[in-house]
């Protein structure tokens, strides 16, 4: 997934891939809409390890993160009709549901009283979010991505940071955060505010790629 | 310090989901009516659009690719997805020509109103009190074998709540039940058993915690024995935001 811009005036930037991501989530999404099925395989195939990536990072749990990736793709094929119907692209539609089920998974599973995911039992310790046995390859659809991800959180001051991966990657809440890290509740308000506060900075440059 | 700045604080850690549970509930509430933070919400969001991109992709196990397809298929929320949603969006812009979205209308007016746009919904005039506050109503109407009734909703401002009459339904079949659900973004959520003995039927709705986006709602008839999970029976209403 080489990323194109949408807007006119930007250049689409070449794709290695093939046409279909040099032509975008729109035709992808078309084809959805028609009810290709070919166009759902492809779907899977560019998306899925991203959504499984998001939801292992957090469940820990191979199964329950394929569990996740299985209903979001069912919504998705299910509602494409309504799926970025707004204006808003394919992929982070995709990736904004995974998270959100995700944690959805994880708050009930804290709920029944489990205990918090294995990585997470560490106190102070922060894992991070690439060094598992996970795809290494630069090629991959997407992976361009990935990397000004990256550089935009690791451009955040190291508290900052940590609160957002957090927050953000394991799924954490504000209280919760507190409680790991040993600080008061309105530190661990502070440091997410402006840590995101940044990231909204750097990553509204690549807002409009498209999947 | 407002009531409202503790929303205009607190958009960021909706999206990123940090809030805790109850807060998350009241945040919910005030964004299905608060267009200065649905659109603030919506800005952070596309913002962060690729943000979860910055966790690492796994390799899919062997199989994977299949299994998810063929899971994706064989779904049984499918047949009624697929038929809904279409039915569901036709819904939506029929509601667009003839429904209306009232700013805050005056009860008197509006149920003037009412009275002249549909005469089946004059029976709900004794009922009309609910509409005190009101800035959204949706209207759609039912047929459940060969009766006509109707559906209406009000949106509450003042309580963060949908107000719900359903008028003109028939005692539900034997073993079966009707029931009203909530379309939200991600999936149908349930929201009430609908006892027909009453006539009108009214009850009171808040947001559902879970699902994302509230985009509309279905009155559907179940088997008593199906857990009220997701909608398995015949459709007989579907109104879209
Ligand atoms: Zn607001």
């Amino acid at each position: 997934m080489t990323p194109t811009r949408r807007r006119a005036g930007h250049e689409a930037r070449s794709s290695p891939r093939g046409s279909i991501w040099a032509a975008g989530g729109e035709d992808l999404r078309a084809r959805l809409v028609a009810r290709d099925e070919r166009a759902l395989a492809e779907l899977i195939d560019v998306a899925s390890p991203w959504l499984l990536g998001i939801a292992q990072g957090m469940l820990q749990d191979p199964v329950e993160a394929e569990e996740v990736v299985l209903e979001v793709m069912t919504i998705a094929w299910n509602r494409i009709e309504l799926v970025g119907a707004e204006g808003s692209a394919l992929m982070p539609w995709l990736l904004r549901v995974t998270r959100n089920r995700t944690i959805d998974r994880l708050r009930a599973r804290r709920r029944r009283g489990s205990a918090l995911a294995a990585a997470s039992a560490d106190p102070g310790i922060v894992r991070h979010v690439e060094d598992e046995s996970r795809i290494d390859e630069a090629g991959a659809p997407g992976w361009h991505v990935h990397r000004s991800v990256h550089a935009a959180l690791d451009s955040l001051p190291e508290d900052q940071r940590t609160a957002v991966r957090l927050a953000y990657f394991e799924g954490l809440t504000h209280s919760e955060i507190a409680e790991r890290l040993a600080i008061p509740l309105g530190t661990v308000k502070t440091r997410l505010r402006l840590g995101f506060g940044r990231l909204r900075v750097s990553l509204a440059p690549i807002k409009d790629w498209v999947l | 310090m407002s009531a409202h700045d503790w929303f205009v604080e607190h958009r960021m850690d909706y999206v990123a989901r940090t809030l805790e549970e109850s807060e998350l509930r009241t945040f919910q509430d005030h964004l299905a009516r608060c267009p200065e933070c649905a659109g603030e919400v919506a800005s952070i969001e596309r913002d962060l659009a690729w943000l979860p991109m910055g966790a690492a992709p796994v390799a899919l196990r062997p199989g994977l690719s299949r299994r998810l397809a063929e899971g994706v298929l064989e779904t049984r929320g499918r047949r009624w997805m697929r038929r809904a949603m279409p039915a569901a969006m036709a819904a939506s812009l029929l509601l667009g020509a003839a429904g209306w979205l009232a700013g805050r209308l005056e009860t008197e007016r509006l149920a003037r109103e009412l009275q002249e746009r549909d005469r089946r919904l004059a029976a709900l005039t004794d009922t009309v009190s609910i509409t005190r506050g009101a800035d959204r109503v949706l209207q759609a109407s039912i047929d459940m074998d060969g009766r006509e009734g109707g559906i209406l909703i009000f949106d509450d401002s003042a309580t963060h709540r949908w107000n719900v009459v359903i008028h003109g339904l028939p005692p539900a079949p034997a073993g079966q039940v009707y029931r009203f659900w909530f379309i939200c973004e991600e999936k149908m959520v349930p929201g009430a058993e609908v006892s027909a003995g009453a006539n009108p039927a009214l009850f009171t709705l808040p947001m559902p915690p879970e699902g994302g986006k509230v985009m509309g709602a279905a009155l559907t008839v179940e088997s008593l024995a199906t857990p009220p999970m997701e909608p398995r029976g015949r459709t007989l209403a579907e109104l879209m935001l």
